[in-house]
């Protein structure tokens, strides 16, 4: 095999250039530390125009944008998804498991829903109140003031709702409501379920002058041509590659970490996609970023004579505790909304509303909560529009289906008038739901790919339960009429497999104790000195938030830490 | 330069972009984006070459293809404001038949749209002795009385029931994805705008409103230019 070594030695090198990567380039490369940023895919910016996908209309894809090679559609901005050609994973027998992977400058922030809730401080401490899974060795207070530095920096719209556990940041102001959002309101209203204003990092007011300013196409997952939401590719990392610092290192796939003799890194191999061949490039510091399930497939490869276990990995923990956001949803046929009369709501590439979890959980039979998202909307159509033209007639006691010119008025007359509820929950973390290497199968660089076991738990259930029947009531308080069945026990209450939410977090989880933990609270690898782990692998818990703004709020965090490790030369 | 040149000089710009380290454009690049020159819409290398297979090859006879332009001409008649023609509705058939070719699909294309066709044929076949190409317009809607409603529970129609939904579904869903079926549907975006709220019209017509309390914390769009400025406790001063 032909290895190709590099003749540099960077600072630090930073694998994979997603929400913790991105964060964790620039906040190194503005102090001035050498960085090699080693990305699995290729570069991607969406203001350029080969790669746009941001205002063009379903007839500019020959299959209507249909999901044949995007799972979400065409013009949908992720390089992957849940299968990649020649990179497999499988599930344990009777468990299930969906990975997401996108290869790109940016990874998945490119395609995320920019929902940006902080984790409140109950979130870090959430043994403190049923006795289950653990506390993070950190709280709150240790987080908040990078929370406020990633508002300032990145761009959030929300408002004070001075609510313990949804903490307040440096907002920017959220759009008005729609039409359907207004409905929501009402019927949240009316069923005592606490509505508020969403919290996207979408730029409704200029923050900066390199950043344009949010034009209301409704197309966040196609990422923003004028950087008006957040991508770290668009926010982080391209404008840190104009500082002279970064080295940017392409379909570059990173399958191990180096070691010296003594156990310490001192580099990465990847293999160059391109080519075929694998390169080695040298660093003093190491940080991962590759998304929680791949930086524990690199770590559990990196197996040397210091760490045959894999790196890092003397507590046998990584892989362990892996955890992804629980999901549920309804749709709502709201008779009122028919024969709509049309203006361009578009908005924001999501919602304008949404309710953050509004319940004591001591009152309740599962131990943790959830939040709703809400969606509808005279949206821009897209493959599959209009495939039931007159479903709805049912609830007229109408006949459904037929052919002929009155299609067209049904399509017409049905259009923008329901509304989707998605719930999405905390899970409780458990030892026995992990990813491991699976020794019999190795992807298609000849490098071993993980194997998943993953199984909710009744606490799971329940609070899917507790989804279904909010919905079911939320829909005839909004007026509406709940779609489809009401699913059951039978059907485990309509919840997601996990990895449907890509949140999936914990893979190396933090703790101070280094048996029970993979990194401290710095996100440093118990074990190995200068290895760190920027990504959501060191998740405790998940919260019911979503992850993004946390893995930044954190990365920012510790590469201060090693900024300030490197100038006291503790590394 | 022509639209079609210039367009081909992006292609060859966004393969340099992706294929960093392939030094040359192969004539069979060049093959594929002559074929695929009319779409630009932000693909990778991977999906440049699916897309290619998807156009150049060859799936319906001529005859299946009208047959379908048949049957979407009855199941979506053409009118004053469009008709399925413009809409491009047999094309994305072709097309649907090829790209859903994977086994995550199960031959589509052969499993359901092309036995579709076949199933229709056999029914019009049995009652008129003709395909149903031959039959003329009222012997077919005699046959689609029968199969486009999912309340005839007849045994022997339940497959053809099925087939006709998808064959509606993809007629219209073709329809109203292409530019004369949106503006049909009369749909308003995917253009930049500044949103600030729905129509005061429209409020009043739903009889719903905002709250003085909510609204006032929304954007000020008049303002949206200034740079944004909090004090310490996070109010936004600008």
């Amino acid at each position: 095999m032909e290895i190709i070594k590099s003749k540099d030695e960077y600072d630090v090198i930073v694998v994979g250039s997603g929400a913790g990567g991105g964060m964790a380039t620039k906040t190194l490369s503005d102090a001035g530390i050498k960085v090699a940023l080693v990305e699995s895919g290729p570069y991607f910016d969406p203001a350029n125009p080969d790669q746009q996908t941001q205002l063009k209309w379903p007839w500019e894809s020959p299959r209507r944008g249909a999901g044949t090679n995007r799972a979400f559609g065409d013009f949908h901005m992720s390089y992957g998804d849940w299968s990649i050609d020649g990179e497999p994973y499988s599930s344990e027998d009777g468990t299930d498991f969906k990975w997401w992977r996108s290869r790109m400058l940016g990874g998945r922030t490119n395609h995320w829903g920019r929902i940006s809730l902080r984790f409140g401080p109950k979130d870090f401490k959430s043994k403190d109140y049923d006795g289950l899974g653990e506390n993070w060795p950190i709280s709150y207070e240790d987080i908040k003031p990078y929370y406020d530095k990633l508002d300032k920096l990145v761009g959030v719209y929300g408002t004070k709702e001075n609510m313990f556990n949804e903490p307040d940041g440096f907002f920017l102001p959220p759009p008005k409501p729609r039409l359907h959002e207004l409905f929501y309101i009402k019927g949240a209203r009316k069923s005592n379920v606490k509505v508020m204003p969403s919290r996207l990092s979408v730029l409704t007011k200029r923050i900066n002058n390199e950043r344009g300013i949010c034009f209301y196409c409704g197309q966040c997952d196609r990422s923003c041509s004028v950087y008006g939401d957040f991508s770290s590719s668009s926010c982080l990392v391209i404008p840190s590659l104009k500082g002279g610092m970064v080295d940017l290192y392409v379909n570059s796939m990173v399958n191990e970490v180096l070691t010296d003799n003594n156990g310490r890194a001192n580099g990465v191999s990847f293999i160059n996609k391109e080519n075929g061949k694998d390169y080695k490039i040298k660093g003093k510091i190491v940080v991962l970023a590759a998304s929680a399930c791949a930086t524990a497939r690199i770590l559990l490869n990196s197996k040397s004579k210091a760490h045959p276990n894999g790196l890092g990995n003397s507590s046998d923990l990584i892989g362990k505790y892996l955890h992804d956001t629980t999901g549920a949803g309804r749709g709502v046929f709201i008779p009122e909304l028919l024969n709509r009369k049309i203006y361009n709501e578009d908005g924001v590439g999501g919602m304008h509303v949404y309710s953050p979890w509004w319940l004591d959980s001591k009152k309740l039979d599962f131990p943790r909560g959830y939040h709703i998202e809400i969606g509808g909307g005279m949206t821009l159509p897209q493959y599959g529009i209009g495939w039931n033209p007159n479903e709805f007639n049912k609830f007229f006691g109408l006949r459904t289906g037929g052919y002929g010119d009155s299609l067209r008025d049904d399509v017409k007359k049905y259009y923008g008038s329901t509304i989707y509820l998605s719930g999405r929950g905390e899970a409780i973390p458990l030892k026995e739901n992990y990813c491991e290497i699976d020794p019999n199968t190795n992807d298609k660089y000849g490098v071993p790919v993980l194997k998943f076991r993953y199984k909710w738990s009744d606490n799971e259930f329940k609070q899917a339960k507790h989804m279904q029947d909010t919905f079911e009531e939320l829909a005839y308080n909004m007026g509406g009429i709940p779609l489809g069945n009401k699913p059951t026990k039978k059907d485990n209450y309509g919840i997601s497999v996990p990895g449907e939410i890509i949140h999936e977090v914990g893979t190396t989880r933090m703790g101070n104790d280094p048996k029970k933990s993979v990194v401290n609270k710095y996100e440093r690898l118990h074990d190995v000195d200068n290895v760190y782990v920027v990504d959501a692998a060191p998740f405790v818990s998940q919260a019911d938030k979503n992850p993004t703004w946390t893995i930044m709020a954190l990365s920012m965090r510790t590469s201060e830490h090693i900024i300030s490790e490197l100038k006291k030369q503790n590394i | 330069m022509k639209r079609r040149d210039s367009i081909k000089t992006m292609f060859l710009g966004s393969l340099g972009a992706t294929l960093t380290l392939k030094s040359c454009i192969t004539s069979e690049d060049k093959l594929m984006l002559d074929q695929v020159w009319q779409y630009n819409y932000g693909r990778t290398y991977e999906e440049l070459k699916w897309d290619y297979k998807v156009l150049t090859g060859k799936f319906f006879s001529n005859t299946e293809l009208k047959s379908i332009e048949k049957i979407a001409n009855i199941i979506l008649p053409p009118n004053d404001k469009g008709n399925i023609k413009d809409a491009g509705v047999v094309e994305l058939f072709e097309i649907i038949a090829k790209d859903f070719s994977t086994p995550a699909h199960n031959e589509y294309g052969e499993k359901v749209l092309r036995r579709g066709l076949i199933v229709f044929d056999e029914i019009c076949n049995i009652r008129f002795g003709l395909k149903l190409l031959d039959c003329n317009d009222i012997q077919i809607k005699s046959v689609f009385d029968d199969i486009a409603f999912s309340d005839n529970k007849d045994e022997d129609l339940q497959e053809a029931i099925r087939l006709f939904a998808v064959y509606r579904g993809m007629v219209l869903t073709g329809y109203f994805t292409s530019e004369i079926g949106i503006n049909d549907l009369g749909y308003k975006g995917n253009t930049p705008n500044i949103w600030d709220g729905v129509p005061e019209e429209v409020l009043k017509e739903y009889s719903v409103s905002y709250d003085e309390d909510w609204i006032s914390r929304c954007v000020d769009q008049s303002k949206r230019n200034d740079l944004a400025e909090w004090d310490e406790d996070g109010n936004l001063l600008t």
